[in-house]
């Protein structure tokens, strides 16, 4: 019995010599990775600092060329002095194009691949993957990782909807929905979001600006901020008013039948923020006014939004999951048969909580 | 029987047979004196030795008397001697194993010439002769609550331990070990509170303690433990009055040894040795946060280096992404694998406390700037260290001198070691690994029969009140019931709850 348990001890530490160590400083750690479609090749373009002459260096783009996707990251490798780590990747961007193509063959790697994170950041960019990355190298090290704070930001803040890959994983297998991915453009030297890229299964079929996104967020799932902006009309006056989200909840409900219809009840809690100075807010009238025309029109917006998607037969929306979890025997292929006909109605209340102190 | 059984045969010393034989042998010393004396018609042997007696005590309690007094005796035996001498002790005896370990103890003897088979031992012993007087209690220190510590001295230990203790039931009991140093040992305890069968063990293992000379209780503490070959120690050993009393009370049994100021007191759980006096001098809120501090200090210490190991070899995805690029900024230029790195700066650190420690407080305080800051800076301006792991490394080092108890912190100075070994080998799951064979250890230690993480296993709810946290004196007044105590309540819980405002 002991000898066993020396035996046990002299293994194990012999064992441990097989396992390969790989020391911080001693591989070279992707932070954004990016995929394109260019004349009939693909393109990897790997982002990644090097921390050798202080704070200040800037990071540096590998690019490589290949017939398939699944060589991108050895032939990186062999541009790189270091062995190539992608266990602190934040973002993989694919290039328009190559979205287009399809993208499943990057998730699928990336759904088993036990080193990176599911906080990753997937995104899709306008034009090259390469140009948008080429930007983000030009920043110093503090900023490196310029892309996906923007993406996080926007989504803990502002309009866009929350996405990882661990969500668009989940839309990418889940039955009943569709993926969708941040969409960047470049603008200038910087890179601007400029909305949510629509996939069917796993290639772009188009893109819905950040004002619609908003629309998607709130429809997905419990939000606590957003702004949208409204036209409001008074009498022969005109203006807009801005509207802050404070908490959006969505309700899904489905009738059933010949002809099933799913109507969806949002409920705003919300903050006006600017509106026009004719406006008398605080004034009771103007107030149930401006409450009815902003509900009239996020209703409007709403259902013009789901006649995209449905014109689409695109579901980011998970409307097809939804009905299936109150159908026995849901066939998905049935459902989306007929889910250009589907009739969706949303119901919007806003409820105003404050608009600012003074009069 | 091999034929190594000639080196080992066990030589008896030829004991000498006669009182006469002994002297003879003793007067090979140098410092054994033999004084003549003669007073109307009387003459008497004066035999001791010089080095140990007291020289004021023997002029003015026995020479004074002998040659005042000797002559109202007109046929003077043995016996009369105690009726001279105004000492305490005065033994008669003509055993020659008794006179020899009394006049090795600093007593004098007595013959009268034309009688040598009888002769007087008196007690001239000088207590306090060479041993220091100030008792401040040096090494644990608390800011709050009494300073007074053990000496070397066992009368003075006991005294002091009797004077807080004020009930008949604090019992004394005296051993001598050590076949050469015949050290004074004592065992106390409070009767009506400890378990019968802790007390047996206690006595027990005391009394089959084989050794030469006990220099100090340590060498006790390693001869009773449990488990000699853990890290751990299995009693806590202190040098402060108020520690070793709230042991007592709580049933706990104390070991004093002669010539040594630290007292042993067990059976011991691991969380003795993280709970100071202080804690119990503050309010019970700051009590238990110094103590949850402390605790998490000693977390801290054991894992922090092996954690930069495993993380920065293995693990480099868990770095949070704004420390990616300090922590490779800094490693960039040192040409050592992390656990080198770690390695190097752990065994430097070792190396000052072990410096500090041997050199004399003047010089160690140089030593510690020396040592902290030099050594420290340059090391990581040569890139033998990253910065990263020189704050991480000095910071374990901090953490691991809260605990109160010097022994454990030495403990917790060994154990990080096989840690990062662990942690160099396999990563993550070697820390775990090594963490699991710490708790398993742990688990199956003992402290005189008693197991050692009580109450966390076996678990002991009701006792938790003073273990993570120091709960308030209305939930203490019960005793641990681990350590089976006779009686349970160390006061009544009732009365000290109620609050005697006039205005009520």
């Amino acid at each position: 019995m002991k000898r066993l348990l020396y035996l046990m001890f002299i293994w194990t530490f012999l064992l441990a010599g097989c396992k390969s160590s790989r020391i911080v400083d001693q591989v070279q750690i992707i932070h954004a990775m990016g995929y394109d479609w260019r004349n009939g090749m693909y393109t990897g373009t790997a982002i990644y600092p090097t921390f050798k002459q202080g704070p200040m260096t800037k990071p540096d783009v590998l690019t490589t060329e290949s017939s398939t996707t699944y060589d991108l990251i050895p032939r990186l490798s062999s541009k790189s002095a270091l062995p190539i780590e992608e266990g602190k990747m934040r973002l993989v961007l694919f290039g328009k194009s190559f979205a287009k193509k399809g993208i499943s063959e990057i998730v699928h790697s990336l759904a088993r691949n036990n080193k990176v994170g599911s906080h990753l950041q997937l995104a899709v960019a306008k034009g090259d993957a390469e140009e948008l990355l080429r930007i983000t190298a030009k920043m110093t090290l503090s900023d490196m990782l310029y892309l996906s704070n923007l993406v996080e930001q926007n989504i803990r803040e502002m309009n866009l909807p929350n996405t990882n890959l661990h969500i668009f994983l989940y839309n990418y297998f889940g039955k009943g929905r569709d993926p969708f991915l941040p969409y960047f453009e470049k603008k200038g030297n910087f890179v601007k979001l400029e909305g949510l890229a629509l996939f069917k299964d796993d290639h772009y079929v188009g893109r819905i600006d950040l004002r619609q996104s908003f629309l998607v967020k709130m429809l997905l799932d419990e939000t606590k901020n957003g702004v949208y902006q409204m036209p409001i009309a008074k009498q022969k006056q005109k203006g807009r008013v801005l509207l802050e989200n404070l908490y959006a909840t969505s309700k899904y409900s489905l009738k059933k039948g010949k002809e099933p219809v799913v109507d969806i009840r949002i409920h705003i809690r919300a903050v006006i923020r600017d509106y026009p100075i004719w406006l008398d807010l605080p004034n009771q009238q103007a107030f149930a006014l401006v409450r009815k025309q902003m509900e009239k029109h996020l209703k409007k917006d709403i259902s013009s939004l789901l006649l995209y998607f449905q014109k689409k037969e695109i579901d980011p929306l998970g409307i097809g999951d939804f009905v299936r979890s109150h159908t026995r025997h849901w066939n998905e292929k049935v459902f989306y048969e007929q889910y250009r006909q589907l009739t969706i109605r949303p119901h919007v209340k806003i409820d105003i909580v404050q608009t600012g102190i003074g009069e | 029987m091999s034929i190594f059984s000639f080196f080992l045969k066990r030589r008896k010393p030829n004991k000498p047979k006669t009182i006469a034989q002994l002297l003879q042998e003793l007067k090979r010393s140098s410092d054994f004196v033999t004084l003549e004396l003669q007073g109307s018609g009387h003459r008497f042997l004066l035999s001791y030795f010089d080095s140990l007696i007291d020289p004021k005590l023997l002029q003015q309690q026995v020479l004074c008397h002998l040659q005042r007094d000797v002559s109202n005796y007109p046929s003077l035996s043995v016996r009369d001697l105690q009726r001279i001498i105004p000492v305490q002790r005065i033994e008669i005896t003509s055993d020659v194993q008794t006179v020899e370990m009394k006049l090795l103890r600093g007593f004098a003897l007595i013959q009268l010439k034309h009688d040598d088979s009888c002769c007087a031992l008196i007690n001239l012993a000088s207590d306090h002769l060479g041993l220091r007087q100030n008792n401040d209690s040096e090494n644990e220190f608390s800011v709050v609550g009494p300073k007074v510590g053990f000496v070397e001295n066992i009368g003075t230990n006991l005294h002091l331990l009797r004077r807080q203790v004020a009930t008949p039931n604090l019992v004394f009991r005296e051993l001598t070990i050590g076949t050469m140093s015949k050290t004074k040992v004592v065992i106390a305890y409070i009767d009506g509170i400890v378990h019968e069968q802790t007390l047996e063990t206690v006595m027990q293992r005391v009394n089959d303690i084989e050794f030469d000379i006990v220099f100090d209780t340590s060498l006790l503490d390693q001869l009773l433990s449990d488990n000699s070959s853990s890290p751990f120690p299995s009693f806590v050993s202190t040098e402060r009055v108020d520690r070793v009393v709230y042991a007592l009370v709580g049933g706990q049994v104390a070991i004093l040894a002669d010539g040594s100021p630290y007292v042993i007191t067990g059976p011991s759980t691991l969380f003795d040795f993280f709970t100071s006096p202080e804690d119990y001098y503050l309010p019970w809120v700051l009590g238990s946060f110094f103590r949850l501090i402390r605790m998490f200090g000693v977390m801290f210490s054991i894992l922090a280096s092996p954690i930069y190991v495993a993380v920065l070899t293995y693990h480099y995805e868990m770095i949070p992404k704004d420390l990616l690029g300090p922590i490779i900024f800094s490693r960039s230029n040192v040409p050592f694998s992390p656990t080198l790195e770690v390695l190097f700066l752990e065994i430097t650190i070792e190396l000052l406390r072990e410096a500090g420690a041997r050199l004399p407080t003047k010089v160690a305080q140089t030593l510690g700037i020396v040592g902290g800051i030099v050594i420290g800076q340059a090391s990581v301006e040569a890139a033998l260290t990253s910065n990263i792991l020189l704050i991480i490394v000095s910071l374990a080092a901090l953490a691991s001198f809260t605990t109160p108890i010097f022994k454990m912190s030495n403990t917790i100075r060994f154990i990080r070691f096989p840690i990062i070994f662990f942690a160099s080998f396999w990563g993550g799951v070697g820390i775990a690994f090594a963490i699991c064979l710490l708790l398993i250890h742990l688990g199956r230690l003992q402290s005189f029969g008693n197991p050692y993480l009580v109450p966390l296993y076996p678990l002991r709810i009701k006792d938790f009140a003073d273990s993570f946290i120091r709960s308030s004196y209305r939930l203490t007044a019960k005793r641990p019931s681990y350590l089976r105590p006779r009686t349970f309540w160390r006061y009544d819980p009732n009365k000290a709850k109620q609050k005697k405002d006039i205005d009520e």
